[in-house]
Formats: structure tokens, sequence, C-alpha cells
């Protein structure tokens, strides 16, 4: 069961890239990401599924590129989800190869899932908004120096998240 | 408890920080969205959760089995608190293979819920072993986070080697003192007639012989032949082995040394072990049923221990290894500081019968059938043959088992023709 639900959302992801732009280079790199996504499920190693992972996010950044298209968030979390739900179903399926598993797992996995996408839209429209109104007050000129400052910021914090958790 | 960060939460990391890249490098605000959802997960690790509480019981069917038989062990996890997914590892010895079920689960518990799973373990090899130790790994809601632990609780299993019902067996030559099975030469009580003698006050009535006393016109009575049991040592070789796992020329030694055991115990004779190898081990000789138990114990832990030392048997006591007493021994004859221990035997004048158990029947099941392979277990054949003959030429006796025929097809070729035994007690 879990494998299907990685390999659905693989699928999920190349279609989103297709949707995006229907441009050959992207379609290979959709075609990669699958290709590296087959090759997790049927091993059952998690960092094929990263790799798969990473190759869908290229995939998906010079899809958005090459468009040049207006922003639209609301694909971009799908996006974000279909990544979600491949990593964490390569990792349950790992858990439960060659063993004894109950039920419940499946469907309280599945009910965790459909609450973060529920989560993350209602968290998305006030950061869309603050976003939007921040924007305007911020300098065209330092923008990519603060993108780029506050992506940093948010890699380290979340780091040092995990590291205080070990 | 454990607690760690689990390999998932690097990954999520990984693939954050590869997205945000992507979206400074190309300027694409979507790609910030996309990890909005990863972001928020790797938050929730920040929130400091409560340690799992659960409560975990094990039970085994049986804590005894023979070679071959199979353990149903049941494990019962209750949860005080939810769990948002436990995995569980079971016990699964070494050599044993799981016959029904898994030894691992994953389930999802929620507070006050009980699970339960079992499943079957089935040895295929003799041995001692604990089947106590569970791994249990607990994670947290998005399996970022990881508590493990080993719950112990003994569960100890002996699985005893397989026993061949055995019916002819090596005689011993001399009797024990105690009251067994072999009719001796010494008159006494007993069943089987022996000689015929004058009647003498104290004599009982039954045992006048009415017949010898009206042809020579006097009382004669009848005497009997005692009934006595034996003493037999059962001397194994532990110096070295050959063959795939579960049929490797020691285990099969063990099945024969477990089966003449009980087959002599079933006589009433008292039975001995000595296991010659790397480490000196020995069972002084005893009877009855608790006398099995106790050889069953040190055959089931019986294994090689390589040594460069030659063991004397000198070291063995006397009442161990009794001058009396019928010593069996079991080997592959690999190596030959054995069959040096056994001609030592024999030239001190122990009552010994060697038991061979063929290592080329048992390395030729482990080969692929092959043409050398076959001139290759010939040859083996040819030159164990004049091994054999060299302690036949010493007079003792020498009794080649080829698995997988029957032991017992083996012991009937050797019955030796003694109907009375010297007394010795």
């Amino acid at each position: 069961m879990m494998r299907l639900l990685a390999a659905a959302s693989a699928v999920a992801l190349f279609v989103l890239l297709r949707l995006t732009t229907p441009a050959p280079a992207v379609t290979v790199a959709g075609l990669v990401g699958l290709l590296l996504t087959a090759a997790a499920i049927a091993a059952l190693w998690p960092w094929l599924a990263t790799a798969a992972a990473c190759v869908f996010l290229a995939g998906y950044a010079a899809a958005l590129w090459i468009e040049g298209a207006p922003v639209n968030v609301v694909p971009a979390l799908g996006f974000g989800l279909a990544l979600l739900l491949l990593l964490e179903a390569v990792d349950l399926a790992g858990r439960g190869h060659g063993a004894t598993v109950d039920a419940g797992v499946v469907r309280s996995a599945l009910g965790r899932w459909i609450g973060l996408g529920a989560g993350v839209l209602v968290a998305a429209m006030p950061a869309m908004a603050l976003a939007t109104l921040l924007a305007p007050a911020l300098p065209a000129v330092a923008s990519p120096l603060l993108a780029a400052a506050g992506a940093l910021g948010s890699v380290l914090v979340l780091a040092a998240l995990l590291r205080r958790a070990r | 408890m454990t607690g760690r960060v689990a390999p998932l939460a690097l990954s999520l990391l990984a693939v954050t920080a590869w997205a945000v890249s992507l979206g400074v490098l190309s300027g694409r605000p979507e790609l910030f969205a996309v990890v909005l959802p990863i972001v928020l997960v790797l938050a929730t690790v920040a929130r400091r959760a409560p340690l799992p509480a659960y409560s975990i019981a094990h039970e085994i069917s049986s804590d005894r089995v023979f070679e071959g038989g199979a353990v149903t062990v049941t494990v019962t996890v209750a949860a005080r608190s939810p769990i948002a997914l436990i995995e569980l590892l079971g016990p699964l010895p070494p050599g044993s293979a799981v016959l029904a079920g898994s030894h691992r689960a994953v389930m999802t518990l929620e507070a006050g819920r009980t699970a339960r799973w079992s499943y079957e373990v089935r040895f295929p090899r003799r041995g001692a072993h604990d089947l106590g130790a569970i791994a249990v790994r607990v994670r947290d809601r998005f399996g970022l986070r990881t508590w493990e632990r080993r719950h112990v609780d003994a569960k100890p299993l002996r699985v005893y080697p397989w026993i061949a019902p055995l019916r002819s067996l090596p005689r011993p030559v001399h009797a024990q003192a105690s009251v067994g099975d072999y009719v001796s030469s010494a008159l006494g009580e007993g069943i089987e007639p022996g000689d015929i003698r004058q009647f003498a006050p104290g004599d009982r009535i039954r045992q006048v012989n009415w017949r010898a006393s009206l042809r020579l016109g006097q009382l004669y009575v009848t005497q009997q032949h005692r009934e006595r049991n034996a003493d037999v040592v059962l001397m194994l070789d532990t110096l070295a082995e050959v063959g795939a796992p579960a049929q490797t020329t020691l285990d099969l030694s063990v099945r024969a040394a477990a089966s003449l055991a009980a087959a002599y115990l079933a006589r009433k004779d008292r039975v001995g072990l000595i296991s010659y190898g790397g480490v000196m081990n020995w069972v002084r000789p005893g009877s009855g049923r608790v006398q099995y138990e106790r050889l069953a114990d040190a055959l089931l832990r019986a294994d090689v221990v390589f040594t460069y030392v030659a063991k004397d048997l000198l070291r063995v006591p006397p009442r161990v290894l009794s001058p009396q007493a019928l010593v069996i021994a079991i080997t592959p004859l690999l190596d030959r500081r054995f069959a040096k221990a056994v001609l030592d035997l024999a030239a001190r004048g122990f009552d010994l019968v060697v038991l061979v158990v063929s290592p080329v029947e048992v390395t030729r099941a482990t080969l692929a059938p092959s043409l050398l392979s076959e001139l290759a277990c010939r040859l083996w054949t040819l030159e164990r043959r004049s091994e054999l003959g060299e302690l036949r030429r010493h007079g003792l006796p020498v009794l080649e088992w080829r698995p997988p025929e029957p032991l017992e097809a083996t012991l009937v070729g050797a019955r030796r023709r003694r109907v009375r035994l010297a007394n010795a007690g």
C-alpha cells in the first residue's frame, strides 16, 4: 500500500511538471525522477527517494523559469505535499517491509497527510497575504539578497532544531 | 529509552535546502511555497513531545522442543498514551527460521489500546537460546524522531537433539552391581535359568527343580543368572566438523549420542558423556530421566572449539570413565588426535566401540553433483577405508554410519554375540 502511495505521488509530481511546461528538458528531468523513485521503491532505500525529490525539484524550478508565468502558489503547495508524501511513503514502506503491518498504520498515515494538506492550505493564506503586503515595501535591489539570507536563515534554524532534538 | 532524530528528518532538511537554493537562483517564489509543507513538518520537532508510555509482555509456547520443532512467540503491547508508530523486532536466534507470520511488526496504537502479535519460529538445530529480548522503536507523528529501547524478559528455550528409536545396541562386556536388563554370568536372583545344585537350607521351595530331583533322587534347585545393568560412556568427538548447518558431522554425532543415551537409559543402564575437543566436558554416568536431561543439556551445547592441544583422557576422573564401562566413541574421524585417544583407551583395556559418522556423505550432500566432486568423494572414501582398516587391525569394532541411512541399520550389523556379561559388581 505504501509503495503504491509513493508511486502515485511520483506520478503526480511528473504530471505537475508536465502541466507547468511541456519542455523536453523538464520531461527528461521528470522521467529521471520517476526512474529514481522506481529504484527507491524497489530497493526501499530512502536516499534514492531523496535524490528523486531533488531531481523533481530541479525540474520544477527549470519549468517555472522556462515558462516565466505569473506566480501561482496553489500548484506549488501541491508539489510540496506530493514531495513530502513521496519521502514519507518510501520511508514507511521500508519500515513495514517484511513485517506484520497493522491495518491502522496505513489508515492513520493517510489521515495525517490529509490533515497536513489542510493545515498547509490554511497556513499558506496568511503567509501569502503577508508576502503581498511586504513585497512593495522592500527595495528591488536588496530583494535577492534578502531572499538568500532568509533562505539560509530558515535552513539553519531547521538544522538547529534537528540538532537540539538529537 | 534512547531518543534520536530519524534519517527522514535529515532527508527533508536536505530537500528544503535544495528547494530554497533553487528558489534564490531562479528567482521564483513558488519554490518557497513548495517547501512550506516540509518546513511545517520539520517544525514539529521543536515541540517537546512527551515520551511514549507503553508496556510490553511476551511469552513463548514452549520452553523445550526437539530439533525441527516450532515455538510460537506472542507479544502483547499495551499503550498508555497514543503511539503514532511502533516497530517491534522479536527474537530470532541464529539458525532459526520464521515459519508463520513475521518477527517484525509495525503498528499504531491509541491510548488504552492493547495489540497482540504472534509468529512461529522453527528450530532446525539443537541449542540453548534465549527468546527474551525485543527491540522496540517508537516514532513520532511524522516519523522524524524515534525512541528506542530493548525489552528484556528472559525466556530460555532448549532445543534438544532429535532422537531415533534404537532397538539394537552394542552390548557391554562388563555388568555393574545394579539391576538391569543384561543377563550376568554371576548367579543369583533373576529370570534366566543358570546352573542346578543340591538343595541347601534356606532355599525356597519354588526354586526346586522337580524334574532333576526326581531323576537324581535328591532335591535340587535351579539357580538363575543375575540381571544387571552396565555403564556406558559416550565419547563425542568435538575436534572438527564438516557439512552444512544443522547437518554437520557434529550435529549427526550429537543426534546419535542422544539416541544411544535414550536407548541405554531405557534399559536401566548408567550413561555418561565425554565431549572430547578443544574444551573437554564430561557428565558422570547415571540413570533415569534426570540423567537424560543432564546429557541432553551437555549435548545441545556441544560445539567445535579449535585447539592445537591434544587433550589427555587421563584427566577424566575414573568415576566418569570407569574401566568397566562400555565406551562408544562417536566421531567423523576428521582429526587424528581423536583416533589416537581411542587407541590409547583400547590399549588401556577399555571395552570400546567406534561409531564413525561418515563425513563423505555429509560433504557430498553439500556439493553440486559433478564428475569432479564425485571423483573426489570416491578418493576420500578409499582413503577413509584405509583409516578404518587401521583401527580394525587394532581389534576395535568400527561401525560406519553413512547418513541418511538410519542409525539403527548401522547398529544392527554390529550386535556382538555376548550372552553372558562378566560381572563387575
